[in-house]
């Protein structure tokens, strides 16, 4: 029969249009797959090279000064652009919390604003996405053309352990310098926020300083720390691990470094998630 | 196994993914000997030498060092291996960030204790002196070194913690031909001075009728072919013909 012809036509074509959009979506499904899997063997990756770096540790005390200068040679380099940036992040929260706070909040508690800002957030994360930028980037190119040029396997044939010598003092380093300049970033904030509330916004520093301790607890300063010492790990491990990975060439070695400061960023945003859910 | 084989390759079998880069590789090498390894570019020949020296461990096969297997698929013995071999890199792999010096000095610093800043500097220089350059070369960095002078200082560095077996991954690629003949001569030489067994890949057949002991040539994950110098020339393998002569075409398909 004629209409049974053309139910027949329009199931067999349905069929088809449902075969094909679910072979796409079969395949779509792999390639989400592919791409997970891909990702969960890079952090197996990045964590068995930190496990390969820890277990290292104790060749630190045989050569201290390797840490000492990567130590010297992070924090130095570091601190014109900490102090730059220091500066105008405590100005900037100055102004906007005087902003937000017209006609709300008294002009006491500017000092707090930024002092809690500074302290809990900014400090600490724009410290270590700033520094994923300067650290991170550098070490990622520098481990990235030691290996374009051989220099990590001649240091292996000569048994000079790469692990030992390049990546566990930058790690440790890392750990305990971006503390520091957290403390500094910490600071140079504060004194920004007083030098625009005093001399633009008509804050007596009596005020400023009122505002500053009030609310003030010891405990922020410590999750602070420990933020600092966890993103000074994740910047140097980035940027020697996607330093390791990188591909042949200029063009490998740009790569590298990009990658390891978007992998530093993502990283350093959803940690410091995870130690305020935490923490607080 | 014959006493006179310092080092045995055993049916090395080595992939990259897909690609079978070493399909089963045997050669023997005597204690004392110059084995100049040729084949083509992208061949596997520095591969072989990268599993000689623990850089890479096979699929499958050993690599045995008198008598001791080295690096297999189950193990590599990476003490072994150091004490005993060095090697020169294709782009000699000098360390950038440190001078001449310190580039010779730093592994013997780590693994000799006993050496004072004195004796760590006459090493230094009996090291340059050996390679035939003036110790005054020590305060050079790296960048400021023409790419003969890298490859000696390479070898410098290599023969520092003086190994008995020494390997050289394509010591006269981007020379000129009188520098890549005053490499030739000090590889010559560290077989004398030093009685290294040397083990060397390249494609430079001028390089290698000079310094070779023996030559062996890879050709698609195989050595197909070990003789002397003059077996080499006489040779009636058309494959060895082929490579020794440049040829694009086989003898026979040329035909």
């Amino acid at each position: 029969m004629p209409t049974d012809n053309r139910s027949r036509t329009s199931g067999s074509a349905l069929a088809l249009i449902l075969d094909a959009a679910g072979g796409q979506f079969l395949r779509l499904l792999a390639l989400l797959w592919e791409g997970l899997s891909h990702k969960i063997g890079r952090i197996g990756e990045v964590i068995l090279l930190l496990l390969r770096i820890l277990k290292r540790l104790p060749w630190f005390f045989m050569n201290p000064s390797l840490t000492l200068e990567q130590f010297i040679r992070i924090g130095v380099s570091s601190l014109p652009l900490i102090i730059v940036i220091s500066f105008f992040i405590g100005a900037v929260s100055a102004v906007q919390a005087e902003y937000q706070f017209r006609g709300f909040v008294p002009s006491n508690y500017l000092g707090t604003a930024v002092c809690k800002l500074v302290i809990i957030e900014s400090g600490p994360v724009l410290t270590a996405l700033v520094l994923a930028g300067r650290v991170g980037s550098a070490i990622a190119a520098q481990i990235g053309t030691m290996k374009e040029k051989e220099e990590l396997d001649a240091m292996t044939v000569l048994d000079l352990d790469p692990l030992r010598y390049l990546a566990l003092p930058r790690l440790l380093a890392g750990i305990f310098v971006f503390p520091l300049l957290v403390i500094i970033s910490d600071f140079l904030s504060i004194v920004g926020g007083w030098i625009i509330t005093t001399l633009v916004l008509k804050v007596t520093t009596a005020t400023y300083v009122f505002g500053l301790r009030f609310l003030f607890q010891p405990y922020d300063v410590l999750t602070s720390m420990i933020k600092a010492m966890v993103f000074g790990g994740i910047v140097v491990l980035m940027g020697y691990y996607h330093g390791l990975n990188a591909g042949p060439g200029a063009k490998g070695v740009g790569q590298a470094s990009m990658k390891s400061v978007v992998a530093s960023c993502m990283l350093i945003l959803i940690v410091d998630f995870l130690i305020v859910y935490i923490a607080y | 196994m014959n006493n006179d084989h310092l080092i045995e390759l055993r049916h090395l079998q080595k992939s990259f993914g897909p690609q079978k880069v070493l399909r089963d590789v045997v050669l023997e090498i005597r204690k004392g000997e110059t084995m100049v390894i040729i084949g083509t570019s992208g061949g596997g020949k520095s591969v072989i030498l990268k599993h000689c020296i623990g850089l890479l461990q096979p699929d499958d096969g050993e690599v045995v060092v008198d008598g001791k297997v080295i690096s297999s698929k189950n193990k590599i013995d990476v003490k072994t291996i150091r004490k005993r071999m060095g090697m020169l890199f294709q782009g000699a792999a000098l360390f950038d960030s440190m001078n001449v010096g310190e580039n010779i000095k730093f592994a013997v610093r780590e693994h000799e204790k006993q050496h004072s800043e004195a004796d760590l500097d006459r090493i230094v220089a009996e090291t340059l002196h050996m390679i035939n350059l003036n110790p005054d070369f020590r305060f050079k960095m790296p960048s400021e070194l023409s790419g003969g002078m890298k490859k000696r200082l390479g070898l410098a560095r290599a023969i520092a913690l003086k190994p008995e077996i020494l390997l050289y991954d394509e010591p006269t690629t981007g020379l000129d031909p009188i520098t890549s003949d005053v490499i030739n001569d000090l590889i010559i030489d560290m077989q004398v001075k030093l009685g290294a067994t040397n083990i060397v890949v390249t494609h430079d057949m001028v390089s290698a009728y000079k310094i070779a002991d023996r030559i062996a040539m890879l050709l698609d994950g195989r050595i197909i072919f070990v003789g002397t110098p003059e077996e080499t020339r006489a040779t009636s393998n058309p494959y060895v013909q082929q490579f020794i002569n440049g040829q694009r075409k086989l003898l026979a398909e040329a035909d």
